[in-house]
């Protein structure tokens, strides 16, 4: 039998002891610690065990309510036990948790028939973070009246805190689309339909998630890396024949896709 | 008019001896277009408010004008060995000077080691270590956020063999080596004199009533013990349901002994309609009514006695 060195009665020896039980590990290092009495020191222990377990799975589900609806409850108890086991939240704020759910996911044997489901998951943390996100003013066609149409090519911008740009080579936004309230119960999804980009911004009090055109999000990730106006049309247009410049621009001004502007040096 | 009142209230009356209910995203709305009077303040988890915007800091600014707030925190871990975390430190201190609570307060517990967070309120060994620890560390919450702070009873399902100090004599020597306030949670009281066996009103008497700041209830489920005999059950403090009458009994002997104190309803998981909890607070009131009256009056109840 392996031998078991005996638990020191310190507090940060006994903490441990209980977080590791909490997570999984066997009871048995703190039988003696924990009182045993007639319902027992593991029964005890069990309770921390279940609340934790239980807790953090709701706190998984209320950040990944697709994930949730998608594969069902008993699937997302597994996935969220063995998430939660082994990547427990280093925040006590459960509205930061789930960081590294989207990774975890693409990794759990048991969703490798499932391969669009991490970027489901991705979207879905892009809208928390939008969600939670510094408030600031979005950048509107207004703001932008002053300046000059020729000058629009040296242009650059500010993203917004809130926005991001989630690209998968599954239709995510369809997926996402029909697990919505508003959904229409009878949509279906051609998984083999080609993959969405989608945007996620939150100009005001709401999170919203739109789906974007050919090239769309390349061309915001350029404006993010301080590209002008100018130089990520060209860039976009050279990627993605069917990029629709007009189309784009309306998405940065009325999205909230931007927060500032300036103009760069003439060259 | 009665909207001037209103924000006077809201902005400088610390938090009153009523019924208050903790505040869930799925009333702001109501609550802010009924204000309704059976609550006399708010509480939220601290926690829930940590993010650098979004529509959760507007409601709570907003409702912050028509109710005081109670910031309750359920993650600093205050009983964990080693170092407090500073930036959860600085990010309630933050809340504290966005808010202005009426109050702030911690547990008697610890969900932290090692880094990683627990999400349960885990009793500690009740030891000379532990009261060095925990003191040291309410003393830092209380220098952080300026002021003193309430340390909240837990909820308890296991004792440590090496414990050598009764709760109650553990949580009073925080309180006399810090200078901090308790929140006496009542539900918890009864919750863990049924899982520990003690006598839940020894406990509550064993609490000067000038030290507690604010009173919880809240519901609570039986589990049924695996293998356990004649329908034996652990008690499971979840915050689900209504307040059970043994703990209502339990709080109306409470407010009988040590006066009227600010009482929240707590409803955390499976959050009822708003009318639920504004019945519960009602019921909080008519218990604090009495005993208002009685004070005033030099009767005492007999039962009070």
């Amino acid at each position: 039998m392996p031998h078991t060195p005996k638990l020191a009665r310190n507090l940060a020896a006994v903490q441990t002891a209980v977080r590791d039980t909490v997570l999984g590990a066997s009871a048995d290092r703190l039988k003696g610690v924990v009182a045993d009495d007639r319902l027992g020191y593991a029964r005890r222990l069990n309770v921390y065990r279940n609340n934790t377990t239980i807790l953090l799975r709701e706190a998984l589900a209320a950040n990944f309510p697709v994930i949730h609806a998608l594969v069902g409850e008993d699937f997302f108890a597994n996935l969220a036990r063995a998430f939660v086991r082994t990547h427990p939240p280093q925040s006590p704020c459960l509205f930061e948790y789930g960081d590294d759910f989207p990774g975890f996911i693409e990794d759990f044997t048991g969703a490798r028939d499932l391969p669009y489901l991490a970027d489901v998951a991705r979207l879905e943390w892009a809208w928390v973070e939008a969600h939670h996100a510094d408030d600031a003013p979005a950048l509107n066609a207004e703001q932008l009246s002053s300046v000059l149409p020729e000058d629009y090519g040296r242009l650059i911008f500010a993203i917004h805190p809130a926005a991001r740009v989630i690209a998968s080579p599954y239709p995510i936004h369809a997926i996402w689309a029909m697990h919505q309230a508003d959904a229409d119960p009878d949509a279906t999804v051609d998984l083999n339909q080609g993959g969405e980009a989608v945007l996620v911004t939150r100009p005001g009090a709401h999170v919203r998630v739109t789906v974007l055109g050919p090239g769309e999000d390349g061309f915001i990730h350029n404006l993010a890396d301080g590209e002008t106006l100018g130089d990520a049309f060209a860039n976009a247009q050279a990627k993605a024949d069917n990029f629709d410049a007009a189309h784009a621009l309306t998405l940065l001004l009325t999205q909230g896709v931007l927060s500032a502007h300036a103009l760069t040096e003439q060259t | 008019m009665a909207n001037t009142k209103s924000i006077a209230q809201g902005l400088d009356v610390p938090i009153p001896a009523r019924a208050g209910i903790g505040l869930k995203a799925q009333h702001y709305e109501e609550i802010a277009e009924r204000l309704p009077t059976d609550i006399g303040w708010l509480e939220v988890h601290s926690e829930n408010y940590f993010g650098r915007g979004g529509p959760a800091h507007n409601w709570l600014a907003a409702l912050r004008t028509r109710y005081p707030v109670s910031l309750h925190g359920v993650g600093l871990s205050l009983g964990s060995a080693g170092a407090l975390d500073a930036r959860h430190l600085g990010r309630l201190a933050e809340l504290e000077n966005r808010i202005e609570p009426g109050q702030v307060s911690e547990h008697l517990s610890w969900s932290i080691a090692n880094g990683d967070y627990l999400n349960d309120l885990i009793p500690l060994p009740y030891t000379e270590e532990a009261l060095d620890t925990f003191s040291l560390h309410v003393e830092e919450m209380q220098e952080a956020l300026k002021r003193p702070v309430l340390i909240e009873n837990p909820s308890v399902y296991m004792r440590y063999e090496h414990s050598t100090i009764p709760e109650t004599e553990f949580l009073l020597a925080v309180a006399t080596r810090t200078g901090c306030g308790v929140l006496l949670d009542v539900n918890n009281v009864f919750v863990s004199a049924h899982n520990l066996a003690f006598d839940p009103i020894k406990y509550i008497d064993a609490i000067p009533g000038n030290l507690v700041g604010e009173i919880h209830l809240g519901g609570h489920f039986d589990a049924p013990v695996d293998g356990g005999v004649d329908g034996e059950v652990l008690k499971i403090d979840d915050h689900g349901s209504q307040v059970r009458e043994e703990v209502w009994d339990l709080y109306a002997h409470a407010i009988g002994r040590i006066g009227p104190k600010p009482t929240l309803i707590e409803w955390d998981s499976d959050v009822p309609e708003l009318d639920v909890l504004l019945s519960e607070a009602k019921r909080a009131n008519a218990i604090l009514d009495i005993e208002e009256r009685e004070k005033k009056s030099g009767v005492r109840h007999a039962a009070y006695a």
